[in-house]
């Protein structure tokens, strides 16, 4: 499962997280400053007139683009052919990488370099062609981090290596790759640059990701910083793009607004340095750019969405404003979510493509306090998302604790019941009693247990309102 | 003005002083205040779980409750934005859908009702203290209310308020995840409560008893020393005029 | 040439099966409620949008030289001097002798993409000190070049040198993203051919990806600098 990152159950990777205290002080630090940037580049900056009004805008083209799917994709697929590319439908991470085996191989390709993509670790696509004898290089500074050390895991979807310091950094470049200098970033940069530059030169198929394609105009849009991308779709001989299937507008007018709403969302930048359209290219003489197009179009699950309360998370724009607010992201860190999309998006997107008995954790793991909802540009409700989550969990899609469900059928007797719920109010300070001591409890127990081994829990109060507010209003009629 | 009380379950368990404090606040506003009897609880910690027809049968009954009301006001945004969530639990029951919008329309969350229904902000409060505000998430995120509680506690006099770092991150409370997920909240609580002593303020102030209850709770067991007090404790509290009813027989649990 | 489309049919039933409905045959694209796009430096004045521009290079760490007309060779030459000369990649582009440059750059190490040179072009780009190109649109929010690449003026120009020295006539300045898209999408709602690589381009490659630290210089190239030419 290559979607899926480390095999321990959720609370001791969670665990495991807290305790790690760089990586936790990294992840505050990263919101912090993300936070910031985003601000003022969004809501902070006039120029833009209303930053709301930029989020209905992309919250409704969308909505349309996904509610017509279908139309747009075969769309795609016609103008990207008429250019001379070749477009392959994969249902399956498998026949994504069935496909992407097939054309390398064909081509007897030995070296492949790559840029930035979340849907190719969720396919596991370098592993796949690892497997057919292809040496693969991940060219993203991040991903080339994680993957010369050991093939570490991505903790954030825009910063992958989020999770490490640049001591770390520096001691893996030496130990793997002979780097010889000090842990400044400049030196560390200088040096991959260096390294990738030869892998770019030899490399004879280049594969991407995709932020957005355009359907009338067979178009591959890439946003980045580094110039990779641009690297990998230039040199190489054959390009491969993979998106999944939901990553497209209609036409340049919608791309304008969504790559406005993800640079300004993702980095606070007002562009990134590079925006770039990439089309099949005709001219057969044509020196630097690749002579054969393939563009890999994964549902991977996305469909099962399609259609239910859960089509907006595929509106979805991978920005990670969500996760860059998220509370709970700060304190446990991207690999504690044990899948490659992490925070309030993975929670919602993870159990959708690899279903509740691998991610059925992750729609608890929220206090609903909806800053991912507020932060996200293109407005999906992803605090509701997670409740209807728990909803077909707790109805049948995955294993609720039988003893939660007995309390809550409680719950639903208690709070219809004025009579039922006035008795139990009444009694709780007596049944209560002998756990408490100056008006608090420290070790409750039953259900109050988990909220005491943090916290006291405060004892009913004896004092009852309804009686106070009769009298109250009683003295007050007197008085009159 | 007819006001309805909807003083939270929490509150009536735990803090019935501010379900007192905020009757005689509303009154001393003029305000002809009601408490319909048949209310319990909002059924948010069912529906947040996921238990969508357990939330329903507590929503029903408030719906019922709160029928004949004007206003309805209560000292929770997150109870507040529970009433409004309710016309969403019925999309598929024309009858109770139509009730609850009714009931989502005339709720208000206190310091909402006061600054924005009846036009009040100085309500000749007085609590000479260093305090800083809990900004909670439901208050400001779903109702959408982030200046009334501000503009109310501005005109507090010799109240000295002092911003919260990082405020808009959750305490950790959130409703069940505060006992399902105690690991993560205990970290979330911890970071709350070190921004607040950063502050330096002696006493807490916020909207919700929930939040209230975990920080304090929090607070209590590190055996640390900052006040947690609700809104409607500090507005209650009166230099003169209000003295009489002002602090009329107490006796909170942990507030 | 004809690309080839596989197993087309059965996904994308799927998708209509789900959505619930049949394969769309067509699709009316609403007018977009909201549009603020438009609305953004609107009715500003060219010399304003030279203002904006040169302001936003700064954060972008690109460095801007205004320059006449009549004083861009001039410029021009300094600016490679100041960027340490060395050898020089230059596309085949008219607007070089439009803008009577080729006099200038005679004296230094200068490779003009030549595609009959096939492979020798991307080695001599790769080896160069500076890349010198000319923006095509240029807009004044976030300081980018808009480059429609094609064979003759090829990607690699202001991609694989060092320095990339970037022509910036004023008449080519636009607000802002929006104009430059919308150039494009008139094209191919025309049913022209677009370029096969459109770049849009704003400063040095970076990046933060070691500890939030800012990094100018990874990929691409390591200093960009625009000649703002004053033409209108």
């Amino acid at each position: 499962m290559p979607m899926k990152i480390g095999t321990e159950p959720f609370f001791e990777r969670v665990d495991r997280s807290i305790h790690d205290d760089f990586m936790r002080q990294a992840m505050a630090s990263a919101q912090d400053r993300l936070r910031g940037r985003k601000l003022e580049a969004t809501v902070g900056d006039d120029s833009l007139i209303d930053w709301e009004l930029w989020r209905n805008a992309g919250e409704e083209i969308r909505r349309h683009t996904l509610e017509n799917l279908d139309f747009y994709l075969e769309q795609l697929s016609e103008s990207y052919a008429a250019r001379g590319g070749h477009v392959f439908f994969a249902a399956t991470a498998e026949e994504a990488n069935r496909y992407i085996q097939e054309v390398v191989q064909k081509k007897q390709a030995k070296h492949v370099v790559k840029a930035k993509s979340m849907v190719t670790e969720e396919i596991g696509l370098n592993e796949a062609l690892e497997a057919v004898g292809c040496d693969v290089l991940e060219s993203d500074l991040a991903e080339y981090i994680l993957q010369i050390d050991d093939h570490d895991r991505p903790s954030h979807i825009v910063v992958p290596s989020l999770h490490k310091n640049k001591e770390q950094i520096r001691d893996t470049f030496r130990e793997k790759r002979g780097y010889t200098k000090s842990e400044k970033p400049e030196e560390l940069a200088a040096f991959a640059r260096e390294e990738l530059r030869e892998a770019f030169l030899k490399a004879e198929v280049g594969i991407t990701g995709c932020n957005f394609a355009v359907a009338d105009s067979g178009t591959v849009a890439l946003v980045t910083n580094e110039g990779n991308a641009n690297m990998v779709t230039t040199l190489p001989d054959t390009q491969i793009t993979v998106m999944g299937m939901e990553r497209i507008v209609p036409s340049w007018e919608e791309l304008d607004v969504l790559v406005t709403l993800l640079c300004r969302s993702a980095v606070g930048q007002k562009l990134t340095t590079y925006v770039t359209g990439l089309s099949p290219d005709l001219e057969a003489d044509s020196v630097d750019s690749p002579k054969d197009y393939h563009l890999v179009i994964v549902d991977g699950g996305r469909s099962k969405a399609l259609g239910t309360e859960f089509q907006s998370a595929l509106h979805c724009i991978r920005c990670a404003a969500c996760v860059n607010v998220c509370p709970v992201y700060r304190h446990i860190g991207g690999h504690a979510y044990g899948s490659i999309y992490q925070g309030p998006i993975g929670a919602v997107l993870s159990p959708i493509l690899g279903g509740y008995e691998e991610y059925g954790e992750l729609p608890y793991a929220s206090s609903l306090c909806a800053a991912c909802t507020e932060a996200c540009p293109v407005k999906i409700p992803l605090h509701e998302l997670l409740i209807k989550h728990r909803q077909r969990y707790v109805s049948g899609g995955g294993h609720p604790k039988a003893s939660e469900k007995l309390s809550m059928k409680v719950f639903g007797i208690g709070a219809s019941s004025p009579s039922l719920f006035q008795m139990a109010k009444g009694m709780a300070p007596a049944m209560l009693s002998p756990f408490t001591k100056e008006k608090r409890i420290e070790k409750g127990p039953g259900p109050m247990k988990p909220w005491t081994e943090i916290r006291d829990f405060p004892a009913p109060s004896r004092d009852n309102f309804r009686k106070w507010f009769d009298e109250h209003k009683k003295k007050a009629g007197d008085d009159q | 003005m007819k006001v309805s009380l909807f003083v939270t379950c929490l509150s009536e368990m735990f803090y019935p002083h501010v379900a007192k404090d905020m009757t005689e606040v509303l009154e001393r506003l003029n305000c002809d205040v009601e408490f319909p009897k048949g209310q319990i609880c909002c059924g948010q910690p069912a529906f947040n779980s996921g238990y969508l027809e357990d939330a329903k049968k507590a929503a029903k009954q408030m719906i019922t409750a709160f029928d004949g009301a004007e206003y309805v006001v209560t000292p929770s945004g997150s109870c507040a934005a529970m009433f409004k969530e309710y016309p969403s639990m019925f999309a598929d029951d024309a009858t109770w859908k139509q009730q609850a919008e009714a009931l989502a329309d005339k709720t208000y969350e206190l310091c909402q009702f006061i600054v924005n229904v009846l036009g009040v902000e100085d309500l000749g409060a007085s609590f000479p203290a260093k305090a800083t505000y809990h900004t909670s998430c439901h208050m400001t995120r779903l109702l959408g209310e982030t200046e009334a509680p501000f503009k109310l506690l501005s005109h507090v006099k010799g109240l000295e308020l002092v911003p919260l770092k990082n405020n808009y991150d959750c305490c950790g409370f959130g409703g069940t995840f505060s006992v399902k997920m105690v690991p993560i909240s205990e970290q979330m609580v911890d970071e709350k409560i070190r921004h607040v002593e950063e502050t330096e303020a002696e006493v807490l102030i916020g909207a919700d008893n929930g939040c209230l209850m975990n920080i304090q709770g929090r607070i209590n067991r590190q055996g640390k020393r900052i006040k947690v007090l609700h809104i409607a404790e500090i507005l209650n509290h009166q230099q003169k005029g209000g003295a009489e009813y002002a602090n009329e027989n107490r006796d909170g649990a942990l507030l | 040439m004809q690309g080839t489309i596989q197993n087309r049919e059965g996904f994308l039933n799927t998708i209509a099966e789900r959505l619930g409905r049949q394969r769309k045959q067509s699709v009316n694209k609403p007018e977009w409620n909201d549009q603020p796009q438009f609305d953004v430096y609107k009715g500003a004045t060219q010399d304003q949008l030279l203002d904006r521009f040169k302001q936003a290079c700064e954060p972008v760490h690109t460095e801007v030289r205004e320059t006449s007309v009549s004083e861009l060779p001039n410029q021009l030459k300094e600016t490679i001097m100041d960027y340490g000369s060395g050898s020089i990649v230059i596309g085949k582009d008219q607007r070089f002798v439009d803008f009577g440059l080729m006099p200038t750059l005679k004296p230094f190490d200068v490779h003009e993409w030549d595609i009959q040179l096939g492979q020798e072009n991307i080695d001599k780009a790769a080896q160069a000190n500076i890349g010198i190109s000319f923006s095509d649109i240029s807009l004044a929010e976030s300081g980018t070049t808009v480059f429609l690449s094609d064979k003759h003026k090829a990607r690699s120009i202001n991609l694989l040198p060092y320095c990339s020295i970037v022509i910036v006539a004023k008449s080519t300045l636009v607000p802002r993203i929006t104009q430059a898209m919308r150039i494009i999408d008139q094209r191919v709602k025309a049913g022209e051919t677009i370029e096969p690589y459109i770049n849009m381009i704003s400063g040095p490659s970076n990046s933060a990806d070691i500890e939030m630290n800012l990094v100018v210089g990874v990929h691409g190239p390591v200093k960009v600098v625009y000649l703002l030419v004053r033409d209108c």
